[in-house]
């Protein structure tokens, strides 16, 4: 699964450290995501588009490797 | 995803003043087959007995050197404190990386056991059985933290 994690938050301007204070998770979460190497809990999808105003899709997708 | 059985994160301090130094006794104990003469006691025993015994003792109370017994329960009692205490910052990323690590430790450690199976014979095998009984727990919190640790270093390679 791929995300725009990175580009909304340089939309929006704040830090990974904001990010994930904002929505309550550690630092190395928010990296881990935005490098693709963590695929986060629909809980956690939820909470980071909710928190960019956006929906699910708009900030996460599919890729090649999930068919 | 939350973990529900985790301890609170101050108990893993308390595990590290365990599991270290049972670690490095236990090796020691086991490398020299010390026995501590001041934990020769009097126990209670539900199952005793030797090796030519044709049946197990009834329960009772039997004098045994407890330096094993010491040992063995504070090194697990202290290994369990480090593996299952929340991490500060716990969180779902941080509980997978620890689900992997415990999967990651059962697959190795088993597979160590079958290459031991078929090249450790008699006496010797004793020892490989009396590690083993610890490994599993050692293997998994080696490589939660080094998951760990490398996961703060490419927090830093991100600054």
């Amino acid at each position: 699964m791929k995300n725009n994690i990175k580009v909304q938050r340089a939309i929006a301007n704040i830090t990974q450290e904001e990010l994930a204070k904002k929505i309550g998770v550690s630092r190395q979460t928010i990296n881990a995501m935005e490098a693709n190497k963590y695929v986060p809990s629909t809980v956690l999808a939820l909470k980071i588009s909710h928190l960019f105003g956006k929906k699910v899709e708009d900030i996460f997708e599919l890729d090649e490797k999930d068919a | 995803m939350k973990q529900h059985l985790l301890l609170p994160n101050k108990y893993k301090k308390f595990g590290w003043f365990l599991f270290c130094p049972m670690l490095l006794l236990g090796i020691i104990a086991i490398a020299t087959n010390y026995e501590a003469p001041w934990l020769n006691l009097k126990t209670f025993a539900l199952i005793s007995g030797f090796v030519f015994d044709k049946h197990p003792a009834q329960p009772g109370f039997i004098e045994a050197n407890l330096t094993n017994t010491v040992l063995g329960v504070l090194f697990i009692i202290g290994a369990l404190l480090v593996g299952f205490s929340k991490e500060k910052n716990e969180d779902e990323y941080i509980s997978s990386m620890r689900l992997n690590a415990l999967l990651w430790a059962v697959l190795v450690n088993y597979s160590l056991l079958i290459v031991a199976f078929l090249l450790v014979y008699e006496l010797p095998f004793f020892t490989v059985m009396t590690f083993n009984m610890f490994t599993v727990l050692l293997l998994f919190i080696l490589r939660f933290h080094y998951l760990l640790c490398q996961n703060k270093k490419a927090l830093s390679d991100e600054e």
